[in-house]
């Protein structure tokens, strides 16, 4: 990939300093929290919502860094063939799809093919969504005045942030995945290999990279599991002080992680169906969602009797175990098989 | 007031059914994992998915039911409310055994979907119906997502019909969304703005 490496290298520069700066941010705001927890002041107070701003910052313009480089993607990485090729590829596309009811578009030689890579693939989509967290926190943490809540709100970013430099770090190895998958593509090949390589990437262009669907119902999940970490420092409040208050907040960002959950898991079903077939229904990812939805719906109900005796226990342990079953959830694709793994 | 009124229990039943939902849906992926379904012939995955599908139907039927119970609550009154429960279970039956399971589900979801939908028209018109939750927003977005449920599950007896599939799809997905955001939202708005107009006019008069 002749023409990507310079990009690569400015993206993995500025990336790895945008890394250092964020681990120093997040071990300056952890050091933030014993102060806070033992004498809750100003001043510790202030210093963890100036470095919860930074981070939230540092987080915005890793997001621009990514922006960025699928910018120079989209104008490096171009899917196209020689006119005889193409003249062959269409005869093949418009063969497939008299037999098929979703088909890919025939090749266009004035416009050959491009990845419009959403800014959410491989480890990009940690950035994405602890980035949506930070900005939420944030809000909440200023709506918010209880010591407990915003020290909670502070360690799940302090944890969010190590996650992303040690152990997801997305400019460390840029795309792994995706540039393994186009590599064959800018090695030198036999014109019949060419059309092999094209018939590879082309239908991963059309139903994955490039689907409409890939730029709302990922992006929609990862709102809601910033949301829904938001809700659950606000249940573990509402349950250690019993305030009405922490309550309140964890309702509000239960409703709008709700909304973006049921949203982006509808909008999976109509992908799942053109991308793999009627043959998804009951995958493991499929099946924890579907019990993370239950859970929370659960919650939602329940919640209608909070004021009833035993409820606000049950109401706040409901909340916790949404969370539980949405870090499952995300975990699941990892461990266990199916469409979804790695994803 | 009662301790233990219908209201309460009905939504108490309805968790534990969700429950045992999560249950069976973690169940069904540690299988999946541990019978290592990944890679298998399509007929082998569309059985495990007859199996579950199969396994998830009483439960379904159960949450269908007490829905059966939550729907016509809104539009009749007791008595008129257990004959009616009567009537749905007996052809419920009848359809079980005339067609096979599968079509008795049909029938209850049709049915749900139909009086789902007049308690949607009422709510809207602004009639005075039995919820649990109070307002008229409320009661709209609830009555549009409850709707939008039982039209999403109706639509995977649709699957085969690829158009209609699509449109019950859209449909069902729009009434669960405008539902939700209705019912989360719409009260504290309409309260938000009613409030600003009379502070408006308080301070006219003043």
């Amino acid at each position: 990939m002749p023409h990507l490496s310079s990009a690569i290298n400015i993206y993995q520069t500025t990336g790895g300093l945008l890394i250092y700066l964020l681990l120093v941010s997040a071990a300056a705001l952890a050091v933030c929290i014993p102060f806070q927890a033992k004498q809750p002041g100003k001043r510790p107070e202030r210093a963890a919502y100036f470095l919860m701003t930074v981070i939230s910052a540092l987080l915005a313009a890793g997001s621009i860094l990514v922006i960025w480089f699928h910018w120079e993607i989209y104008q490096n990485v171009v899917l196209s063939l020689p006119e005889n090729l193409a003249r062959e590829i269409n005869r093949w596309l418009a063969a497939a799809a008299d037999r098929s009811s979703y088909s890919l578009p025939l090749y266009d030689t004035t416009d050959p093919p491009r990845y419009i890579l959403p800014f959410w693939l491989e480890n990009e989509k940690y950035l994405f969504w602890f980035l949506a967290y930070a900005v939420m926190a944030l809000f909440a943490w200023r709506r918010l005045n209880e010591s407990i809540f915003r020290i909670l709100l502070q360690v799940l970013l302090v944890i969010q942030t190590a996650v992303l430099c040690l152990v997801c770090n997305p400019f460390q190895h840029p795309l792994p995945g995706f540039l393994q998958e186009i590599g064959p593509w800018f090695s030198p090949l036999a014109p019949m290999s060419r059309l092999g390589v094209f018939m590879q990437l082309y239908p991963r262009l059309t139903f994955y990279y490039n689907a409409h669907y890939m730029w709302t119902h990922p992006p929609l999940l990862f709102l809601a599991y910033a949301g829904l970490t938001v809700f659950f420092a606000g249940c573990v409040a509402m349950l250690w002080t019993g305030k009405r208050a922490c309550e309140t907040m964890a309702y509000g960002h239960a409703k709008v992680s709700y909304i973006f959950l049921t949203l982006g898991m509808l909008l999976g079903y109509p992908w799942a169906l053109q991308a793999w077939g009627p043959n998804w229904w009951w995958d493991p990812k499929v099946a924890s969602s579907l019990m993370m939805w239950i859970v929370f719906s659960t919650y939602l109900h329940a919640r209608l009797y909070l004021s009833r005796r035993w409820m606000w226990g049950f109401v706040g342990g409901l909340g916790i175990l949404c969370f539980c079953a949405m870090l499952f959830t995300f975990t699941a694709s990892f461990f266990f098989p199916g469409e979804h793994t790695g994803h | 007031m009662k301790r233990y009124n219908s209201d309460f229990i009905l939504i108490l039943v309805t968790v534990v059914i969700m429950f045992l939902i999560s249950m069976l849906c973690i169940g069904g992926m540690f299988y999946f994992k541990w019978a290592e379904l990944q890679n298998v012939v399509p007929a082998i995955k569309i059985a495990y998915q007859e199996q579950m599908n199969s396994l998830l139907a009483p439960f379904l039927l159960a949450l269908l039911l007490t829905l059966g119970l939550c729907i016509p609550r809104r539009l009749f009154p007791h008595r008129r409310l257990y004959a009616f429960i009567i009537l749905l279970g007996l052809t419920g039956l009848g359809a079980a055994l005339a067609w096979g399971w599968r079509e008795a589900l049909l029938w209850i979801l049709i049915i749900s979907a139909v009086l789902q939908a007049v308690v949607l028209i009422l709510a809207a018109s602004g009639r005075r119906l039995k919820f649990l939750c109070e307002g008229y927003w409320n009661r709209l977005g609830s009555s549009s997502v409850h709707l939008g449920l039982v039209l999403f599950c109706m639509d995977f007896f649709l699957l085969d019909r690829w158009n209609v599939h699509l449109v019950i799809f859209w449909i069902s997905a729009a009434c669960i969304f405008i539902g939700t955001v209705i019912t989360f939202y719409a009260e504290d708005m309409m309260d938000k703005l009613k409030g600003r107009k009379e502070s408006q006019k308080f301070m006219d008069r003043c």
